[in-house]
């Protein structure tokens, strides 16, 4: 518009300069402006988003983390049926801060000792008055006594809610499911074996089942809790496991420990007798050596006959029988009778080394296949494992193994021979079934039913008949080893047993230790008069839990054995 | 011109209101989030609560504690084996009416012939009576009395086996039965009450004398026990003299019993 007309005057050529100068400032100017206000339209903008975000995904201030879930601090145990073991709780926890006490310090003393007596008022004064900064004055305290504290008033105490474990059946089966140390660690049983998998977040959400089964632990506990006190035995245990997956269904020591207050118990209630304590377990042993035998070829069958004289002289001992036949007696009445003479004869047929073979591959001389950590290591001669040694092995004397490894043993001769580890937990969807071993044949495993059922029947075991259950099984009285002498009058006593024997399930093994002679019992020690009965009332409990039919009319095949005992003896005072 | 110049006015003022649209809608989920969210925390808190109270039942409640009280209180054991059915049938066979003899029966019996003394002294003097043929009185009197309340013993019982020695008064017994046995059946009421029977055993007996009264004539009503004696062995035409003959010698075994 007001284009430059020819001038006049010719604009000076500094002008011209300054024109051209104040234009490139201008657009620098404008470019600047323009960059800044990018700038600020940007921030603004993703301020505005991040709120438009945030409205339309973002969490709302309220809002509560972590309690979507409940997982405890710590996994739960439960049995095999659900029915909990040990759980964490929120317990009520009373502490003191000695120095943000407000009021009156001798009188507080004196109430806190009236509502909590474990420490005189004195002590208390000298708790409030030490300038320490904080004392626990109870853990796990009973929500009247935090009533009756809270009700001081005083700012100074703390009372507080801190994750606790908790038993709720209290001592049973407290050897298999441990207990806790005060950090909330395991320090014993399952609690220890499997502290990673209860303490892992990702893992504590899921309770930790177990294939113990409470009902049938308690009428064990029970029953042989019983048993302990009428022949006032110093100790017990018990196993109860199912043959064919090595579960274990209930495993008890006694005298048992309260895990709830597992710092009270004694050294001998903390001893696990059923898988840390190993013991020699008698003619419980007897089956095996048979059982050896009869793979190996050497027994026949059951009317295959031995000499049995009064006394066995071998390798330099006399071996006895606590009931001596004194005549040639079949395989059949061995087992039947217990006796060690026949016994010895065919363990020394079997020999030492093939003797040696057949325990490894029972899993007898090594430490009990279980998950638990307190594990017991079977005892043998070693390296005195002689000829003789074979013999009293043969019957029982000489190898110390837990009842567990025994249970174990018989779930193995009855399961069709076939070796399953004991399990503690239980065999489902999280925990499959391993592939078993085979150790004896299935032909051997049926042949011994019917004579383990002769022992219940006919011989010394007849206490532990349960009427209509079929129970077979062993007795085994073993003498205890006392300062290097085996003792004559204290005795180890145990029973074997297997449920329903025309196809067995469940194997039961109880143990006594040192049980004194009553006067129900006419004097004896032996396992026929003490442990037997614990064995058939047990049965005749659980039996009816774990689904066996009871009925009067059926047995496994007792032709295969009856013609071979000659006529039975009444009396079972024998072990 | 002016629709034109507030053009970008409206624009920008249907951006904003959708815009405002959309963040109520997102407003409103969030808040239903939350509220999710907190009905989430009280199931949690509930569960929570309910474990506790779990626990705390069954520490309450622990297995050695219901021992405890089973044995000071209830004394309950498990069952024996025969105490475990098998299924409907064995349950069925436990209803089985019993065979035994009631050992509380006789008392009824004897008082039952109280009525009898009144043809008493008709068999003291048989002479009496010998327009009738009536033989031997004291006796079939006795026998009668146990006719009426245990019929069906003697029914369950081998009847055929034995004969009694009164089996010369074949006519006689006959017409007595009817008579003194309805004094008797009359008398029962009393008899329920002084001695207390079961429902059972009360009832039966009564049946079993309307039969007996019936029975030679009507053979319909009998089958059933009949089979129960000895289903391969119908007796219909011996049946009701034979089982008079075992009421009278179950009778006098009661009585000499009592």
């Amino acid at each position: 518009m007001n284009a430059p007309t020819p001038a006049l005057v010719a604009p000076r050529p500094e002008r011209l300069r300054l024109v051209g100068q104040r234009r490139q400032i201008l657009a620098l100017m404008h470019q600047r402006l323009m960059f800044g206000m990018l700038v600020y339209a940007g921030v603004i903008a993703l301020i505005v988003l991040r709120i438009m975000w945030l409205a339309a995904f973002g969490d709302h201030a309220g809002r509560k983390e972590g309690l979507t879930a409940l997982v405890p601090d710590r996994g739960d145990i439960v049995d095999r049926d659900g029915e909990p073991l040990a759980r964490t709780i929120d317990a009520w926890t009373i502490a003191v801060h000695p120095t943000k006490v407000i009021g009156d310090k001798l009188a507080l003393s004196q109430q806190l000792a009236k509502l909590m007596p474990e420490h005189s008022a004195d002590e208390y004064f000298a708790m409030l008055g030490s300038g320490k900064p904080f004392f626990y004055l109870r853990r796990r305290a009973s929500p009247a006594l935090v009533e009756a504290v809270n009700a001081i008033g005083e700012p100074g105490l703390a009372i507080e809610r801190e994750p606790d474990r908790l038993y709720p059946q209290t001592s049973l089966a407290a050897h298999v499911i441990g207990f806790t140390d005060i950090d909330g660690h395991g320090a014993a049983g399952v609690e220890r074996a499997f502290d990673q998998e209860l303490s892992d977040p990702r893992t504590r959400g899921n309770p930790l089942v177990l294939s113990i089964s409470s009902r049938i632990q308690q009428a064990l506990e029970h029953e042989l809790g019983d048993a302990m006190a009428q022949f006032s035995a110093i100790g017990a245990a018990g196993v109860v496991m199912d043959v064919h997956t090595g579960e274990v269904l209930a495993m008890t020591s006694l005298p048992a420990f309260n895990p709830n207050a597992a710092g009270q118990g004694t050294p001998d209630q903390m001893f696990n007798r059923a898988t840390l304590g190993v013991f020699e377990l008698g003619s419980t042993f007897k089956p095996f050596t048979l059982a050896m035998a009869m793979d190996s070829g050497i027994v026949h069958g059951p009317g295959q006959t031995y000499n049995c004289p009064n006394v066995l002289t071998a390798y330099g001992h006399n071996i006895h029988d606590t009931h001596p036949f004194g005549r040639t007696c079949s395989v059949a009445e061995i087992m039947m009778e217990s006796s060690n003479i026949g016994m010895a004869q065919i363990a020394d047929q079997v020999g030492t080394e093939r003797q040696k073979a057949w325990l490894k591959k029972m899993g007898f001389l090594d430490k009990v296949e279980i998950e638990l950590k307190e594990r017991g290591r079977s005892l043998t001669p070693g390296s005195r494992w002689g000829p003789f040694e074979t013999m009293t092995i043969g019957f029982g004397q000489g190898i110390a193994v837990a009842p567990l490894q025994l249970a174990m043993g018989y779930a193995t001769l009855f399961d069709g021979g076939v070796y399953h580890p004991p399990t503690i937990l239980k065999i489902g969807p999280g925990h499959q079934l391993p592939p078993g071993r085979r150790v004896f044949s299935e032909d051997t495993s049926y042949r011994m039913r019917s004579l383990l059922r002769l022992v219940v029947m006919k011989g010394t075991g007849k206490k532990a008949d349960a009427p209509g259950y079929r129970v077979g099984g062993k007795t085994g009285t073993a003498q205890k080893l006392i300062n290097g002498r085996y003792s004559q009058t204290i005795n180890l006593t145990s029973f074997a047993g297997v449920f329903p024997m025309d196809d067995p399930r469940y194997v039961i093994v109880v143990m006594l230790d040192e049980p004194k002679a009553t006067k129900d019992t006419y004097g004896f020690t032996t396992a026929g008069w003490n442990v037997a009965p614990v064995v058939s009332r047990t049965v005749s409990r659980i039996a009816p839990m774990l689904g066996v039919e009871p009925d009067l009319t059926r047995e496994p095949n007792m032709n295969e054995v009856l013609p071979f005992v000659q006529d039975a003896k009444q009396d079972t005072k024998k072990d | 011109m002016s629709g034109r110049s507030f053009r970008s006015l409206f624009m920008v003022a249907s951006c904003a209101g959708a815009a405002l649209g959309c963040y109520l809608v997102s407003l409103r989920v969030a808040s239903e989030r939350a509220s999710l969210e907190d009905v989430e925390t009280k199931i949690v808190l509930t569960q929570r609560d309910l474990r506790v109270l779990q626990t705390e039942i069954g520490t309450r409640g622990r297995f050695a504690q219901l021992e405890r009280w089973n044995a000071s209180v209830l004394a309950m054991s498990a069952p024996s084996a025969d105490q475990i059915l098998r299924g409907s049938f064995e349950l069925a066979k436990l209803t089985e009416p019993q065979h035994q003899v009631d050992f509380r029966a006789p008392v009824v019996l004897a008082s039952a012939p109280a009525p009898a003394p009144q043809r008493a002294p008709i068999g003291e003097s048989e002479t009496d009576d010998a327009g009738s043929p009536t033989g031997v009185a004291p006796a079939a009197l006795l026998r009668q009395a146990s006719l009426k309340t245990e019929p069906l013993k003697t029914e369950t019982r081998e009847v055929p086996e034995k004969p009694v020695a009164q089996t010369p008064l074949a006519a006689g017994p006959q017409k007595r039965d009817k008579s003194i046995e309805r004094p008797v059946t009359a008398a029962k009421p009393a008899n329920k009450k002084s001695v207390d029977k079961p429902g059972l055993a009360a009832a039966k007996p009564s049946k079993s004398v309307d039969k007996f009264v019936l029975g030679a004539d009507r053979t319909v009503t009998k089958p059933v026990r009949l089979a129960k004696v000895d289903p391969l062995a119908p007796l219909p035409d011996k049946h009701s003299p034979q089982n008079n003959k075992a009421l009278t010698k179950i009778s006098k075994d009661l009585h000499t019993g009592r």
